[in-house]
């Protein structure tokens, strides 16, 4: 399913430039779940991103389907995301204007559903938020905000799981109930998961597992 | 707290300042620009204040001013000795003609030994007034204006003529501390001895000599004039103080100086909210510095501390900058009005317009400053940590508390720089009516949104719901939007709208077409053979003639005036003012009807007889006011000895200067016929030909006083063609500046959105569908705001214009409409544009700067 070629990405700062990823090649199947280990500053977040398509790398391919993401025009990597890409981000990102209904909609109201309120509230209850599908994002726990960003990711069913450090945040009895959700509705699906870690035992859980260090990646598992 | 943790925190505000010093540019921006109009419009105003309006004794020449046109009786100078010191001033308008043939209208002055009572008079070559006017081998001298001297190339020693007299040049009047500010054009003045005056041949019973007394009390002028009204009941003698001289074109630069505090407020104000937006944007970037203060352990106050030092820098650095800008523009205005206004521009004018504008500039920054910090400083440490937005705290009742201090030390320098108290209430009014009316809109607005987002319509169409979502969520920075765009365009369609008017108004004072020659003093005897005269020439066009009667009121409705008492209208010098009455003679004065019609000729008599009056009238709006006249009403007037009354059935104003006749009551025809004895009119032909006329009418006519309008025109139109410039030019900057100043605002409030955006389209939403949603909010705001602009903005122009400027303009509203869709349009258009540009950096980009 997804097919990743000689990616390289470097950034400019202050006139010089910074190496974080040097030709990574990989691939991953329909229904794999991998996990992308490695220490802080490796280049976790910044490979996760050019998997949903929000930067573009200096190098390389990323090929899903088939088709090559550097090919897609601006609406159509918009497109891509929103019909085959769910994404959980480290620091949530949930819109702190929307209640929790109105943030696990969101794809859905995106995609046009009418209706988009009713299978969100299904979601939350399925994460087990349905007594707070109307508090704001400041209301909720840290917990609670992770739950709302996973039933967002989920809601309208991708075909590509991405999570950015799902856990790290979490102290370790909500980390534990957020990766058994999260597990738990991706057995429920045939999507690909991709969770960029640190926390060797959620990497553990995963089919697969990438090692990144220094901006290079090996499977080791 | 120890002197070393001050200074601490004083380096911490520094370092942390020096290094976001990017962010808060809109701030300095805001402030300069608004501390630089204030200080410049102030010390302009300043000057005119001064030289118009402050300077009462040395213009008036006293305190008071009794006006006679025979000598006062020595009883009722015995009473004045009695109660202040007095100097009499013979005024006559003549002709001065000089041994080459040229002649040119002056202002004679015979003045006595205490004259002036204030300042002082200033001849060159230095001399006294006595030496200067003195006989010498058979002639007698004159001290002239300078003005005069230019105009007829005269030197000292030179011949000139007054009446039967040739009088030799003997000093220029460098100073003269009554010097009148209209005498450019009014008529030069020319100082000579009572003697003098008496041998000229101009002093006989039918002569318009003006005994002026003035008189130097130790009392306030109104005090002394009750008394003085008290002691001589029954006499008809005018008692004015400066106020009541009203000069047509002070009174212009005086509203064209309200229309500069005007625009320098209103661009304050707005300069405010941007201050504020500014602050709010820079405190919320922040959040996580003052997180980390307060979690290792500094105190609110001392967060509070760093973050108030921050603002003093900002605000004395900017506002000093704001001060050298406005006192170039303060020094340049003065320059274009010094030219042609016996004013200059003194340094305490700028000392005190700078000082006001920059405590204006820091009181300003605090109290647009305070709310923000205080909102800022009252959340958790937990809350700023996390990335959410903090939830919209209350102010504690500390911060409230210093805010509502700030606003009312704020409110009360207003008042009291304002030069008039009414004026500024009004404007401090306006700005609590326009907050008030733009947070009732922002209520409703919000109910409307909440109402309309489960309509099935707005399911259908995800960018219209998104639009209208996005005017009622929490977070929503709609409020900000509304109240600080809101009232900011509503003060600029106000301004705008008031600063046009103001313009139209000084154009129809300057007219087009003006007649070649004004004529003054044709006795009723010599009317036929000036007539013959003027009509001679082959450049004649026509001429009119329209009489000049003089006449007091003595009751209103039946009610005598002398036993009305005096409240808040002076009766008893009601009754002893004299009007100069005339009639229409096919709109000689240029009048305009502003309520009530005048009369039709045909059904004039029938209609006078059936409100059993001798004759109808119409009168001049700012008289009417005075008396609260209305349409409708009668007036008896005491015409020679005659008592007479008419019907009131209109009300105009007259404001052109193309012919200074200014009549301020305008009778049906025939009812003035008995009592003419003096003529006043125009004449139109070439101004060559008019130069000759006048020549010819000074010979013939010694007594008919001419006055070519070209100078006269020329003269004034210069004078309010500059103070306008000033006005428009301001009003320019402040337009333009503003509009920046609201756009930027608008950016930089929405960061937030720019990030929700951002995470919409990491959601997979096209760019294209994100920004039709944006405009599709944008557009409803602009069409909103706009359409509440414009009625609460033309609104008080309308009340401004009405009441305090007497400018009754009807058209000029429609430029308020464009003004508030304009800039509305132009405001969130930029705005949007700006949101949509931000969108097209890679989202991961912006998702990072987010955090």
């Amino acid at each position: 399913m997804i097919r990743v070629r000689n990616l390289g990405m470097r950034f400019e700062q202050e006139g010089e430039a910074l190496p974080v990823l040097h030709d990574i090649n990989f691939e991953m199947d329909k229904g794999d779940s991998v996990a992308i280990v490695g220490p802080s500053g490796s280049g976790k977040t910044t490979l996760l991103q050019l998997l949903a398509a929000l930067e573009q790398p200096t190098c390389g391919e990323i090929t899903i389907d088939g088709q090559s993401l550097a090919t897609l025009s601006v609406d159509a990597l918009a497109d891509f995301r929103r019909d085959q890409l769910g994404i959980v981000f480290q620091s949530f990102h949930l819109i702190d204007s929307l209640n929790a209904l109105g943030n696990v909609s969101l794809p859905l109201d995106i995609q046009g559903h009418a209706d988009a309120l009713s299978r969100a509230r299904l979601m939350l209850e399925e994460v087990g938020l349905s007594h707070r599908m109307h508090h704001y994002p400041r209301q909720l726990s840290g917990g609670e905000q992770q739950r709302v960003a996973i039933a967002r990711a989920l809601v309208h069913k991708p075909r590509l799981v991405l999570a950015d450090e799902p856990t790290g945040n979490l102290d370790q009895n909500t980390s534990t109930a957020i990766t058994d959700l999260l597990f738990g509705l991706h057995a429920e699906s045939d999507a690909t998961l991709v969770l960029v870690t640190h926390d060797m035992r959620l990497a553990e859980r995963c089919k697969r597992s990438f090692w990144l260090e220094e901006g290079r990646l090996h499977e080791s598992r | 707290m120890s002197r070393g943790n001050m200074g601490f925190r004083i380096r911490f505000a520094c370092r942390d300042l020096l290094n976001s010093i990017r962010r808060v540019w809109l701030f300095c921006a805001c402030l300069m620009l608004g501390v630089s109009l204030v200080m410049a419009s102030g010390a302009v105003y300043q000057m005119l204040n001064r030289s118009l309006l402050a300077d009462t004794r040395a213009l008036m020449g006293g305190d008071v001013e009794i006006e006679s046109s025979q000598p006062l009786p020595q009883n009722v100078l015995a009473w004045i000795k009695t109660q202040g010191h007095v100097s009499l001033v013979q005024e006559l308008n003549t002709m001065l003609s000089t041994p080459k043939g040229d002649f040119h209208l002056v202002e004679l002055l015979s003045t006595d030994d205490a004259y002036p009572l204030y300042g002082d008079l200033v001849l060159e070559p230095e001399q006294s007034l006595q030496q200067a006017t003195e006989q010498r081998d058979g002639h007698w001298g004159v001290a002239i204006d300078p003005i005069l001297a230019e105009r007829l190339g005269l030197k000292l020693n030179d011949r000139v003529n007054i009446g039967n007299l040739a009088l030799q040049v003997r000093a220029l009047v460098l100073a003269q501390p009554d010097r009148r500010l209209n005498a450019n054009w009014r008529g030069a003045p020319v100082l000579l001895s009572q003697d003098a005056l008496n041998a000229s041949g101009l002093v006989h019973p039918a002569s318009r000599i003006e005994y002026e007394y003035r008189v130097r009390t130790d009392q306030t002028a109104r005090a002394w004039k009750r008394q003085f009204m008290a002691a001589f009941p029954d006499s008809e003698w005018e008692v004015r103080t400066f106020q009541d001289r009203s000069e047509r074109i002070a009174e212009r630069l005086d509203q064209i100086a309200s229309g500069l505090l005007i625009v320098a407020f209103s661009t304050l104000f707005i300069g405010g909210l941007g201050i504020f937006n500014s602050i709010s944007v820079y405190l919320e970037s922040k959040r996580s510095t003052i997180a980390t203060l307060k979690s290792v352990g500094m105190r609110n106050t001392h967060v509070a501390q760093v973050y108030l030092v921050q603002v003093a820098l900002l605000a004395g650095v900017s506002g000093g900058l704001g001060l050298l800008v406005g006192a170039v523009l303060a020094w340049l205005g003065s320059q274009m009005l010094a030219q042609d206004l016996p004013m200059v521009m003194k340094h305490q004018d700028m000392l005190r317009a700078g000082t006001v504008a920059w405590l204006f500039g820091v009181i300003t920054a605090y109290t647009f400053t305070l709310p923000a910090l205080g909102r800022a400083l009252c959340v958790e440490v937990s809350d700023l940590f996390r990335d959410q937005a903090a939830a919209p705290h209350g102010l504690s009742a500390a911060w409230r508390g210093a805010t509502v201090i700030a606003v009312i030390v704020l409110t009360l320098l207003v008042l009291a720089v304002i030069p008039n108290f009414l004026f500024g209430l009004v404007f401090v009014l306006v700005v609590g009516v326009c907050l008030l009316f733009f947070e009732g809109v922002v209520r409703a607005l919000k109910r409307l949104a909440l109402n309309a987002e489960g309509r099935p319509w707005l399911l259908r169409h995800a960018a219209w719901r998104f639009a209208v979502a996005n005017l009622h969520r929490p977070g929503t920075p709609l409020r900000a939007t509304l109240l600080s765009m809101g009232s900011a365009l509503t003060l600029l369609v106000a301004s705008s709208v008031v600063v046009v008017s103001l313009l139209r108004m000084v154009h129809q004072t300057i007219p087009e077409q003006s007649p070649a020659l004004i004529l003054y003093d044709v006795m009723d005897d010599q009317k036929a053979a000036v007539q013959e005269q003027v009509q001679g020439y082959d450049s004649f066009h026509s001429m009119s003639l329209s009489p000049l009667v003089r006449a007091r009121i003595s009751a209103i409705n039946g009610s005598l005036l002398r036993e009305r008492p005096s409240d808040e209208i002076d009766w008893q010098e009601m009754a002893r003012d004299e009007h100069k009455l005339s009639y229409l003679s096919g709109n000689i004065d240029g009048i305009r009807v502003v309520e009530g019609a005048l009369w039709e000729a045909e059904s004039m008599t029938l209609r006078a007889a059936q409100a059993g009056v001798d004759f109808l009238f119409a009168m001049e709006d700012r008289e009417a006011e005075q008396m609260q006249l209305q349409p409708g009403d009668t007036v008896r007037f005491s015409l020679a000895g005659q008592e007479q009354t008419g019907l009131l059935t209109a009300i105009y104003s007259q404001r052109g200067i193309q012919t200074r006749f200014w009549f301020e009551a305008i009778f049906s025809d025939g009812a003035l016929d008995p009592f003419i004895t003096m003529y006043v009119g125009t004449v139109y032909m070439d101004d060559a030909d008019a130069l000759l006329l006048q020549t010819e009418l000074a010979q013939a006519f010694p007594n008919v006083i001419t006055v070519r309008t070209e100078e006269l025109v020329a003269s004034a139109a210069e004078l309010l063609g500059k103070a306008t410039q000033g006005l428009v030019v301001l009003a320019s900057i402040s337009l333009l500046v503003s509009v920046m100043v609201l756009t930027s605002v608008l950016a930089a409030g929405r960061t937030r959105q720019t990030y929700h955006a951002a995470i919409m389209h990491c959601l997979g939403a096209r760019l294209s569908y994100i920004r039709a949603a944006i405009r599709l909010e944008y557009a409803l705001l602009a069409v909103i705001v706009g359409m509440f602009a414009m009625l609460l903005g033309n609104a008080i122009a309308a009340l401004i214009l009405q009441f305090r400027l007497k400018i009754y303009a009807w058209d000029v509203y429609s430029l308020g409409v464009i003004i508030a869709f304009g800039a509305s349009a132009l405001v969130f258009g930029l705005g949007a544009h700006y949101l949509c540009r931000r969108l097209r950096v890679q989202p991961a980009t912006l998702l990072k700067e987010a955090v």
